[in-house]
């Protein structure tokens, strides 16, 4: 594992051991219902399956094609409000 | 997937321990409450092929194996060992590799369901944030009943106005506050309240819960609240009559002697939801003069009750080298008499005077138990607990023996308002050279202003309307049977009574169903 990986690990296990991992994700979820990201997603997914056909599509080539709309459609605000979040939590908690 | 379900699913539940095994698999890495389940979930949560611990874990639910579904190390071992099923480790959502499709089962939904509602009480969140569910009989009414209503950025549902049945605009105004209270408006129209009362006929939260059902029905007529008003004077005779009341009163009234009549055997521990989302915890510290001993008490409170400048009260203004001075944004603050006219008043400078230390003079010695004798000192008041919808009530009506007027000093107040300085934990960190200028990102302590109550007129007569905000970002005047449109600046320089804020961090999104 090289480096950034590694660091990327341990942030990762901090912010889980702490639960602060679960109140991000219920921060996130909060977000993008409250922006409408959701509502634009959930439209998004109904009009593929129109198209394809209840019958003719599968979860795993949903996911392959709103992924990259979904990623764009996520407003900066939020994900300022995230990282902040995420870089006062590794303030308060040293790493390594 | 097919409406028949997922026979590997079916073939799997047929043995012995399958329960075991999901739920062991929610409680120690889906969905963790204790700290040990955390730990353990941080160190062993890695996929055991490449090592990585996000691309969409996936534990094998034959096997001790985790995966991840992004690089497809999953879909291997489900191949090569034959274990079709896997549990998402982000969602506890269940995948069968076979039918290459997630697959929604009762049983294994009520277990997730339930593991999640451990976890999150094992952290101390409350439970009652879960969406709803539709039960058998709803999902049959609402087959009976196929119209629906879909809410447009533009609808005006919700909005309503009251007829004032002489004299009732304390309360048509407050009623108007709570009925887009979102928290209570979802917890209403999702019919969450479950009456203990005997006689269900003079419970006053059912009373709401009909309410609500008016202010929704679409109708656009103005509303009688006369059952409201005929139980408001039963339950609190004070306010009986036809003369002019407080609307803060009233409010209170409402918030403390609600349902079921608990509050009279048990005052501190009514469950209602009006106590839920109300009840904030004060903390008052009073340090003796002569050890510095400091002894801590925490009250519960259902409001915030705020003096203004030109109250006769000797405290006011702020004098700018005392403790709560220094949490300041760099405001300058007269030091006399006078509050400069380029400056109003702010919310936050009453907050600021609400929350410093406070002399307690000579005559009113409190017996220390640290040096046990009557000393002087000082109490100081912070935010232990904050309410999830916070009432802040300037005190404009000022009632004392020499006097009795109306002050009418403007206070600005923000459409966001961040309560972290004036928290008993920042006070410690203060107190320890901790503190930093909270960063403006962070939300826990923030609250949004949605609904204002102003009184215009004198102490004799007046009249109360209040702003009402609907949506996102749309302001209304209810004005008790008009209601009109209204601008933020309308709102903002206003003079405000009653201040409404819900926590932004709450999570009261609606979910429309579509």
């Amino acid at each position: 594992m090289n480096k950034d990986a590694q660091l990327r690990h341990s942030i990762n296990q901090k912010l889980i051991e702490n639960g602060e991992r679960d109140r991000l994700k219920e921060l996130l979820r909060t977000k993008l219902i409250e922006c409408g990201w959701k509502d634009q997603m959930k439209a998004h997914c109904k009009e593929i399956i129109r198209q394809k056909g209840l019958d003719h599509v599968t979860i795993e080539e949903l996911v392959t094609e709103i992924t990259p709309r979904g990623r764009a459609l996520v407003p900066d605000s939020v994900k300022k409000e995230l990282l902040q979040r995420i870089r006062t939590f590794l303030g308060k908690n040293s790493i390594i | 997937m097919s409406s028949a379900g997922c026979v590997h699913l079916s073939s799997l539940k047929q043995e012995a321990h399958w329960k075991q095994s999901v739920r062991l698999i929610h409680q120690w890495f889906v969905c963790c409450g204790s700290l040990e389940a955390r730990k353990r979930k941080a160190r062993s949560c890695v996929c055991h092929l490449c090592g990585a611990h996000f691309n969409r874990l996936h534990s094998c639910l034959s096997c001790v194996f985790f995966g991840c579904f992004g690089r497809r190390h999953i879909h291997e071992h489900a191949k090569t060992k034959r274990h079709p099923l896997a549990i998402d480790l982000y969602h506890g959502t269940i995948y069968c590799f076979q039918c290459q499709d997630y697959v929604y089962d009762r049983d294994c939904e009520l277990i997730a369901r339930e593991e999640q509602r451990k976890a999150w009480r094992l952290q101390g969140a409350a439970g009652w944030y879960t969406n709803w569910e539709p039960t058998r009989r709803e999902l049959e009414l609402l087959r009976q009943n196929p119209k629906r209503r879909k809410i447009a950025p533009n609808s005006t549902i919700g909005l309503r106005g009251l007829v004032n049945l002489g004299n009732t605009c304390f309360m048509n105004c407050i009623v108007q506050a709570l009925t887009h209270t979102p928290l209570l408006r979802d917890f209403f129209l999702s019919d969450r309240h479950r009456c203990a009362m005997e006689s269900p006929d003079s419970c006053l939260v059912c009373e709401m819960s009909r309410l609500f059902q008016e202010f929704y029905s679409g109708f656009r007529s103005p509303h009688i609240p006369y059952r409201l008003l005929h139980l408001v004077w039963t339950h609190a005779r004070h306010l009986a009559g036809y003369e002019q009341q407080d609307a803060h009163e009233f409010l209170i009234a409402g918030e403390t002697r609600d349902d079921n009549g608990k509050k009279g055997t048990h005052p501190n521990h009514c469950n209602c939801i009006i106590d839920q989302i109300f009840t904030g915890g004060l903390q008052s510290d009073v340090t003796c003069q002569v050890c510095n001993g400091v002894s801590t008490t925490i009250d519960p409170f259902w409001d915030i009750s705020l003096d203004l400048p030109g109250s006769s009260s000797s405290f006011w203004p702020l004098s700018p080298n005392s403790e709560g001075g220094g949490i300041t944004n760099g405001e300058k603050h007269a030091p006399t008499g006078t509050v400069p006219l380029t400056s109003p008043t702010s919310l936050t400078d009453c907050l600021r005077r609400f929350t410093r230390p406070e002399h307690l003079g000579s005559s009113a010695k409190i017996k220390c138990s640290g040096c046990h004798s009557y000393q002087e000192s000082t109490k100081q008041l912070t935010m232990k607990k904050l309410p999830i919808v916070a009432c802040f009530h300037l005190k404009r009506f000022e009632h004392s023996a020499k006097l009795r007027r109306k002050i009418t000093t403007y206070v600005s107040f923000p459409l966001d308002l961040d309560m972290t300085p004036f928290m008993a934990s920042s006070k410690e960190s203060r107190m320890n050279g901790q503190y930093q200028q909270g960063d403006s990102l962070n939300s826990e302590n923030k609250y949004s202003l949605f609904a204002v109550v102003n009184h215009q007129g004198t102490l004799e007569s007046g009249h109360y309307t209040s702003f009402i905000r609907q949506h996102k970002d749309q302001w209304f005047k209810c004005d008790d049977a008009i209601i009109t449109h209204a601008s933020v600046r309308d709102v903002l320089d206003s003079e405000g009574y009653i201040l409404l804020c819900p926590l932004s961090c709450a999570r009261f999104v609606f979910e429309c169903r579509g």
